[in-house]
């Protein structure tokens, strides 16, 4: 039986560690520099991450040589109770303002939602290569949407606005990969662009302009072609209405959630800071231990969202662009396993993952960039945080088991 | 699964390449543009200019008494930081600092190892800075580097009262206290918080939120201006409180109780608001604030008369007489004796193999109830208290509060003890005790222990025939007071017997009456004897007028007898209460 793990395990690729070692190693050295620093005892950030690679490196191993049938037939059971899972917070407790933890006892919570950004892709990618679906129609396109849809609102409800992103994007990949029209999906998001164009009638026009055209180029049918305009008009008409009637504190709300800089002294400064100490760190950085601006502490969640600020002020832009490099070799690496795989279940699993890595890196780079309003999204195999190192760390099981080019 | 061929093709796979090449050089582009482009922006920023969060101190809510008038205030000092990584010098800056000041640099030294924590952070060199010493200091900013300070409210006291043990006292937190009271209560060491009394009991209310302000400052501490587009947070002010006391019958009980080690509390007993609260001796509150030497605090730990024990409410003392409402309430509830049915009293009382004496070593002669309790003859008691068991005695006791916590809005408070059978035998085993003892417990001595509050609340119950309210110098706890299940004819007999010990030629408690007209009052002596020396001194009464009433317990720690010393006390009280000019006030 060793041995038959021991093929398995060579036969995957392998090389996939490499970049990730590199990452979790700046990660440590960064963490170490935060903890030593301002004199935090263990247990501490530093030490929490590094107990956390064991059950990581585990728990990827064990998804390694777990055959990929089983894994295909169970994934819609386990997306039943992720979706489950998500939901059940709601009836807990509020941490931290939000519904996203699940108490255990332990000392750490659960975050079903991380789980949850790869379960989906996974389910999806069984349903995209179950059925032999005609990808050029836009039909083909609704249900996966929808699939993926539901379990992003619940979290986006939390709220929970990163991980909703990152749940979603995938879908787009994946569809794409598997031979949508990239027209289709453009018409998916239209919904999102009549809401936000629809409080200027010019804007509005204008828009409503370039989807008819979209959609007559599209050539659907024809009253798929007009109820989807229509709806879309509709849409941008009542939404001004049902805005009008939320009260001023709900509006704020939900402004802030797409524009944290209304908050000034929250999310605002925070990006202040997160610029300056990153612009301060020039192309070599200050050193280990000497970023001021890091130390100070006025940089909240300094060793999770805004690592890379960290990473800036002491190590500079040279090392924030090995960082890059790691990633960019990682995801296309990962996208080149799908080209090659073995089949369509386990390329579109790769294409996902991929997927979710990019977004989390691209996002939590802008952000700490001032590039985006911050959202909060932690960096792979840097950002401390057991419950992602976790689940990174699970995805690199499933990269290197799709990956391998040979069957079961 | 596997039927499905994987069906990529090679310029999908491009066009996701060149999607992941292209959004990754757009970051790489804006850290160039951030670190390189702009990097002298962002590095003059981060080494000229520092961007500083300090939390503005939230003014502690004010202690009010029942008129409004102020107890406890704010008053603003100041307090001297310096931060690690930005003092160039640190001797020359303690020499500056001690020359425009006057603070000794040994001591800035020593409170800089004590209060460090990084290097970027704040240490704390000296607090309660005068304006005067703060104008000299700022004279010398240039030859300072690194040195900040930070407003701070102390408290400061109404100076006529001290009503130290009600009030309490704030001292510096500890580690316990941040790691209990938890983070999101924005502790920081060197913060203040209630150690006792109303400062701890309301502790989170009077503390209210602190604020933080954002500002920058260059390599030298100095403020260089507000972050553009930043707010500062406003702190949150405490909530004030308005205890039930009274300032001016306070400052009397103090007067009073100066120089003497006692107790003496006056509060409603329709409410249970407390108008003053007295624990002699006291201290001044002052003491507390400001810088305490460990020379002062020593001097007050080992002051023999325990100027911090509050005695009101940690005090344990035996009743004494005053006791024996309860046991006659509990006998006439039991139709076990006669009020009428006289009993002989010649001095001292034969029981088995001991004699027990009376107060009044001439005897009383004669003695029926009413005037066993107005001349407060001892054996009477001795005799009625043999046909009821010491458990009986005990549930009625309990009714009027003996044995139990008094509930009141203060941090700690004893139970005293209320003797059952099975006390005694644990204490005694079970062959080591006999009904000698409950002879002794008939008259308030013996194993039978009290506090002065656990009084308060037995004269509120005996003026209110059971229906008083929890006490308490803030609010009411809410905790019921079960009403005691006993006919109003014993009510009414106890409290014609107590109106009778003050107005009967040799009631003991003739002394407490200021003879105002309209004025009643009813009340009791005691004299408990104990192993320290002279008798502590008891007198619980009450008083009413135009439908006013106030109830009022004095103690005297080794007094002497309740009904010489402890009684004039009450009469001032009284009198001071029933006559002065005041409004007729809300019933609190």
């Amino acid at each position: 039986m060793f041995r038959h793990y021991r093929k398995k395990i060579l036969e995957s690729p392998i090389s996939v560690l490499f970049p990730v070692s590199g990452l979790v190693i700046l990660g440590l050295a960064t963490l170490f520099s935060i903890t030593s620093t301002q004199g935090h005892a263990p247990p501490n950030a530093l030490s929490k991450q590094t107990l956390f690679i064991i059950p990581a490196v585990i728990l990827m191993s064990m998804i390694l040589l777990t055959p990929r049938r089983i894994i295909h037939k169970y994934i819609y059971i386990i997306y039943g109770c992720i979706i489950i899972a998500v939901t059940v917070p709601f009836f807990g407790e509020k941490i931290a303002g939000t519904y996203r933890w699940i108490n255990i006892g332990l000392p750490f919570g659960l975050q079903p939602s991380e789980i949850a950004k790869w379960v989906i892709v996974i389910a999806l990618a069984r349903y995209l290569s179950d059925h032999n679906l005609k990808m050029k129609n836009f039909d083909a396109i609704v249900v996966p949407f929808l699939f993926v849809l539901f379990p992003t609102i619940i979290v986006f409800s939390q709220p929970d606005l990163g991980t909703a992103f990152v749940m979603i994007i995938p879908v787009f990949t994946m569809l794409f990969w598997v031979g949508s029209r990239p027209i289709h999906l453009f018409l998916i998001i239209a919904p999102l662009f009549s809401i936000f164009t629809a409080f200027d009638v010019l804007i509005f026009s204008i828009w409503a302009g370039i989807m008819a055209v979209v959609i007559f180029l599209a050539r659907l049918k024809l009253w798929h072609a007009l109820g989807l305009f229509f709806s879309n008009l509709f849409l941008g008409l009542i939404f001004p209405l049902i805005w009008g009637s939320l009260r001023s504190y709900q509006q704020n709300r939900i402004l802030t959630l797409f524009n944290p800089e209304l908050d000034p002294l929250g999310a605002g400064y925070q990006i202040i800071q997160s610029k300056t100490a990153l612009g301060s760190g020039g192309f070599l950085g200050k050193g280990w231990g000497q970023g001021t601006q890091t130390h100070l502490k006025f940089l909240p969640v300094q060793e999770s969202d805004f690592i890379v600020s960290v990473i800036g002020e002491e190590f500079g832009f040279l090392t924030l662009l090995i960082m890059l490099v790691l990633f960019s070799w990682l995801i296309i690496k990962i996208i080149g396993l799908a080209l090659n795989a073995t089949d369509r279940f386990s390329s579109l699993v790769l294409v996902g993952i991929s997927t979710i890595f990019l977004t989390h890196v691209f996002v939590n780079c802008a952000m700490t960039a001032g590039m985006i309003p911050v959202k909060g999204l932690p960096l792979p195999f840097i950002s401390y945080g057991g419950s992602f190192l976790l689940s990174c760390f699970m995805m690199v099981g499933f990269v290197l088991n799709f990956g391998r080019d040979k069957l079961d | 699964m596997l039927k499905s061929p994987n069906s990529a093709s090679k310029s999908t796979y491009w066009v996701m390449i060149v999607g992941v090449v292209l959004l990754h050089t757009v970051l790489a582009f804006r850290f160039f543009q951030l670190q390189i482009l702009d990097f002298d922006i962002y590095n003059q920023r981060a080494e000229s200019n520092r961007i500083r969060a300090m939390s503005i101190p939230a003014p502690r809510g004010l202690i009010l008494d029942r008129n409004g008038e102020i107890i406890v205030d704010n008053f603003p000092t100041y307090i001297l930081y310096g931060i690690g990584a930005e003092i160039i010098n640190k001797k020359h800056n303690y020499n500056v600092i001690m020359q425009s000041t006057g603070i000794d640099t040994t001591f800035l030294k020593k409170n800089y190892q004590n209060y460090y924590r990084n290097q970027f952070v704040p240490t704390r060199l000296a607090k309660d800075l005068t304006i005067n010493q703060l104008s000299r200091l700022e004279e010398e900013k240039n030859e300072l580097s690194g040195i900040i300070y930070k407003q701070f409210p102390e408290r400061s006291y109404n100076q006529k009262i001290y009503a130290s043990h009600a009030l309490g006292y704030l001292k510096e937190i500890d580690k316990q206290s941040i790691e209990k009271l938890g983070k999101d209560n924005q502790l920081e060491y060197g913060d203040l918080i209630g150690w006792s009394g109303i400062e701890k009991n309301y502790e989170t209310s009077l503390r209210g939120k602190k604020g933080v302000t954002y500002y920058e400052v260059d390599a030298f501490g100095r403020e260089a201006g507000k972050i553009g587009g930043q707010e500062n947070i406003l702190p949150n002010p405490g909530k004030n409180i308005t205890t039930t006391l009274d300032v001016s019958l306070q400052q009397l009980l103090e007067t009073e109780l100066r120089g003497r080690r006692g107790v003496g509390i006056v509060s409603r007993p329709e409410t249970g608001g407390i108008l003053a609260y007295v624990s002699a001796p006291n201290y001044n509150p002052d003491f507390f604030t400001g810088l305490l030497s460990n020379i002062d605090w020593q001097s007050v730990i080992a002051d023999t008369n325990r100027p911090l024990l509050d005695r009101a409410a940690n005090g344990l003392y035996p009743p004494g007489s005053i006791f024996k409402m309860v046991v006659a309430i509990a006998l006439l509830e039991k139709k076990l004796i006669n009020p009428q049915v006289e009993i002989f009293c010649p001095g001292s009382y034969e029981f088995y193999d001991r004699t027990f004496g009376c107060w009044n070593q001439n005897g009383h002669g004669k003695t029926n109830l009413e005037q066993a309790i107005v001349q407060s003859c001892d054996v009477y008691f001795y005799q009625v208290i043999q046909k009821i068991k010491l458990d009986e005695l005990a549930e009625a006791a309990k009714q009027f509060g003996f044995g139990l916590e008094t509930y009141i809005d203060l941090p700690s408070e004893l139970k005293g003890i209320m003797p059952t059978r099975q006390f005694m035998n644990r204490l005694y085993g079970r062959r080591g005790w006999a009904q000698g003892a409950l002879l002794n417990i008939a008259i308030g001595q013996g194993e039978i222990l009290v506090t002065p509050l656990q009084m308060a609340r037995y004269i509120n119950m005996l003026a209110t025939k059971g229906k008083t309210r929890t006490l308490h110098i803030v609010q009411n706890k809410n905790h019921n007071i079960p009403e005691p299940d006993i006919s109003i004819g014993s009510w009414n007999l106890i409290q014609d017997y107590m109106s009778k010990v003050v107005t009967a030629p040799k009631g003991t408690g003739r002394r407490s009456n200021p003879k105002i007209p309209g004025l009643k009052i009813w009340g009791k002596t005691g004299t408990a004897e104990n192993p320290h020396g002279e008798p502590h001194a008891w007198y619980i009464a009450y008083g009413e007028k135009d439908g006013e009433m106030i109830s009022v317990v004095i103690l005297l720690e080794n007094g002497g007898h309740g009904g010489e010393v402890a009684t004039p006390i009450a009469r001032n009280i009284f009198k001071h209460y029933f006559t002065s000019n005041r409004m007729k006030l809300a019933k609190k």
